[in-house]
């Protein structure tokens, strides 16, 4: 059995968003007010439910929805009309209600752009947090520490090695 | 550094860095040609390059807009980036997983092999296999591909464990392939060090490139130029319908017209149609070489499809060089099999970043999470087949203008029912061989952006059928070339580089030896 592993970003990329635990997390924010960070939270935690999985790294990937949001108006406009949507479909506000609305509402909104948004930047950034490699296993950048030849490339043990020169 | 005159109406213009263009370009510079290479994008170095799925993807990546329709999955999943090529110093040599396939003999004969299939406009390459094949050595060797000239095969790695295993226990013939990637150090250029980021720029050399290897090569004869960020907009033609010069754009913004003795396109198969499409004038009002009508048509794409499956047990396929894997049963016409051409099965690895993003864009929810939680334990396995050329499978120019001026292309492609069969065929064998190796739950993964572009300035037989003819010269332009995989007349099954190299090279034959006869 493989040892446990450890998931390295790039040395030449920036580090991860620190942002501070508990509720003040969204001051670290440019653009989102709280209630729209939060919402987007438990719209992540939804979306891609890994219980597992601590919220700073939701709220990380929401601080990337806002980096997006700062940068051009017309996500900032899709962001916002999400909410809205969420918000609107039930008597009660999106972030108070149970899994099982939740999961009604986003269905019902998967035909709009906001919900295509929303959903493929969750996809794009919680996947690719550090955090989240280490947790499901991907060790992620090897170049820096001389690749796999000598760290497991080939140390899969559970089926019979395929002959030599295969 | 040699530096050509912008009126120096000597030189060979080739438009575009990646395997066709980038080749060629060394190609004829060692062949004492005076060539300018016009590439896009920037010209990085190894050293730039991340091991990081999408900062790889945003640093190497042709990320102008472009608009999509049809019934392929594609328009509904990557709408606004449906083909996926490079704009950076050795295109998309330099995101390639470096398989090197060759056409077997009855991929070059599609129409009389496959007979008439209704819908589709298959047509019969005006070259043969045996006209190829020295251009196949040519170009393996200087690629070093394994299992070629002597070089080693990949070894062995985890996700190749189990497709192995699985495709063994079916009686399949397998084994790692073909790839130009250093196995053993070679030309230069060490072994790979299985650092498993052949697709983000490569930041060893151990992988072909014309990067790091044909543009080096080309820029020591002291007869090529380089100039990068340099995005050509229009091919210009002389009174006799002869292309004169090449307009492009420089990294400051400022524009120049490259006078020309010939013109080469280059650019990937979308930006090559695009600009012939362009070049309109009175003379060619429907784009220069467009006389029959087939530029931007018969865009090909490969039928490329990837299934992920779960094991109990960790699997870590992330390690090592991604695609070292492959299965050749399946590459025949076999007409029992209910449709025509044949598949390549490959081994495939993705880190989760774009496992995520790709196993099914629009997937999302508990089930979705449960298998993506189990990436320690996920393997993946590829194919690569035939699709079918229509007509109007094609690229045309939209109304909406890019930053440059020229129109934004629109992708239309439409899954022929051969195109289904096919597909489905090869998902059941991908599946069967992971089940096989004892997996506990398979997904089938559509197929992401196009990456084989192929086609839609085909060379054919007849000039009434095609753009180009059997060395990619245009018919209706003959110092006009065609140098990437838009010139193939069909596109078979396997991975397209191995072939656009070998044309380069016998392109580059012919063009000087045209040349020294004073006839180009």
């Amino acid at each position: 059995m493989s040892a446990a592993t450890t998931a390295h970003k790039d040395p030449k990329l920036p580090p991860p968003l620190d942002l501070p635990e508990g509720p003040e997390w969204v001051a670290a924010l440019k653009l989102f007010d709280a209630h729209t960070a939060e919402t987007l939270v438990a719209a992540a935690r939804t979306l891609y439910p890994h219980d597992g999985l601590p919220e700073r790294v939701y709220r990380r990937t929401v601080a990337h929805f806002d980096a997006m949001a700062s940068k051009a108006p017309g996500a900032a406009q899709a962001f916002a009309e999400f909410v809205d949507l969420v918000d609107g479909a039930l008597p009660l506000i999106f972030r108070e209600l149970s899994e099982g609305y939740r999961v009604q509402v986003l269905k019902g909104l998967e035909a709009s752009t906001a919900f295509r948004l929303v959903q493929r930047s969750c996809v794009r950034f919680l996947y690719d947090d550090v955090e989240v490699w280490q947790a499901f296993g991907y060790e992620g950048a090897s170049v820096h520490l001389g690749g796999y030849v000598n760290r497991g490339f080939n140390d899969l043990d559970w089926l019979p090695d395929p002959p030599p020169g295969v | 550094m040699t530096a050509y005159e912008l009126d120096d109406d000597g030189v060979i213009v080739i438009i575009g860095s990646g395997a066709g263009g980038g080749t060629l370009a060394n190609e004829l510079a060692q062949r004492g040609v005076k060539v300018v290479l016009l590439e896009a994008g920037r010209h990085l170095t190894a050293e730039d390059f991340v091991n990081d799925e999408w900062g790889g993807y945003e640093m190497l990546s042709w990320l102008d807009k472009r608009t999509s329709s049809g019934t392929w999955r594609v328009a509904k999943d990557h709408p606004l980036t449906p083909s996926w090529s490079c704009q950076v110093v050795g295109g998309t040599t330099t995101h390639w997983s470096a398989c090197c396939y060759r056409f077997i003999a009855d991929e070059l004969r599609a129409r009389t092999v496959y007979g008439d299939i209704p819908g589709t406009t298959l047509i019969d390459w005006p070259i043969t296999l045996d006209e190829l094949n020295p251009y196949y050595d040519l170009a393996e060797a200087k690629m070093g591909v394994t299992r070629t000239n002597g070089l080693p095969g990949l070894p062995p790695n985890n996700n190749f464990k189990v497709m192995y295993a699985g495709a063994r226990a079916l009686g399949l013939n397998v084994s790692t392939g073909r790839h130009a990637i250093n196995t053993i150090p070679y030309d230069g250029r060490p072994a790979t060090i299985q650092d498993g980021f052949t697709i983000t720029g490569d930041k060893t050399g151990s992988r072909w490139s014309t990067l790091n290897v044909e543009i080096p090569k080309g820029l020591a004869t002291g007869k090529l130029e380089l100039r990068s960020q340099a995005r050509a907009v229009l091919i210009e033609h002389d009174a006799a319908g002869k292309a004169s010069a090449v307009v492009y754009v420089d990294g400051a913004g400022l524009t120049h017209r490259q006078k020309a003795r010939a013109v080469v396109l280059a650019g990937n198969c979308v930006e090559s149609s695009r600009l012939l499409l362009h070049s309109k004038s009175a003379r060619f009002p429907d784009g220069l070489a467009n006389g029959h009508g087939h530029v931007g048509r018969h865009y090909l794409r490969h039928l490329i499809q990837t299934v992920w499956s779960t094991f109990d047990k960790p699997v870590h396929m992330h390690r090592g060089e991604i695609m070292g894997g492959m299965i050749d049963d399946f590459v025949r016409h076999d007409p029992s099999r209910g449709f025509a051409g044949g598949y390549y099965i490959e081994m495939n690895s993705m880190g989760l970043p774009t496992t995520a993003a790709f196993m099914d864009p629009g997937w999302w929810g508990r089930d979705f999470a449960s298998v993506i939680e189990q990436y320690s334990k996920m393997a993946g396995i590829f194919m690569s087949g035939e699709d079918m050329p229509q007509a109007d499978n094609r690229i045309t120019l939209t109304d909406e203008l890019d930053a440059f001026g020229v129109p934004v292309a629109n992708i239309h492609y439409d899954d022929h029912p051969n195109d289904l069969k096919l597909r489905s065929h090869g998902y059941k064998v991908l599946t069967s061989i992971h089940k096989a190796a004892g997996a506990k739950r398979s997904v089938e993964a559509p197929a992401y952006p196009a990456s084989h572009n192929l086609g839609s300035n085909r060379m054919s037989a007849r000039p009434e059928d095609g753009v180009l003819d059997g060395h990619g010269q245009a018919w209706e332009v003959p110092n006009l070339f065609i140098a990437d995989g838009s010139n193939f007349a069909t596109g078979g099954a396997c991975n397209p580089t191995l072939t656009i190299v070998a044309l380069a090279i016998r392109q580059a034959d012919f063009m000087a030896g045209q040349m020294a006869a004073g006839e180009l």
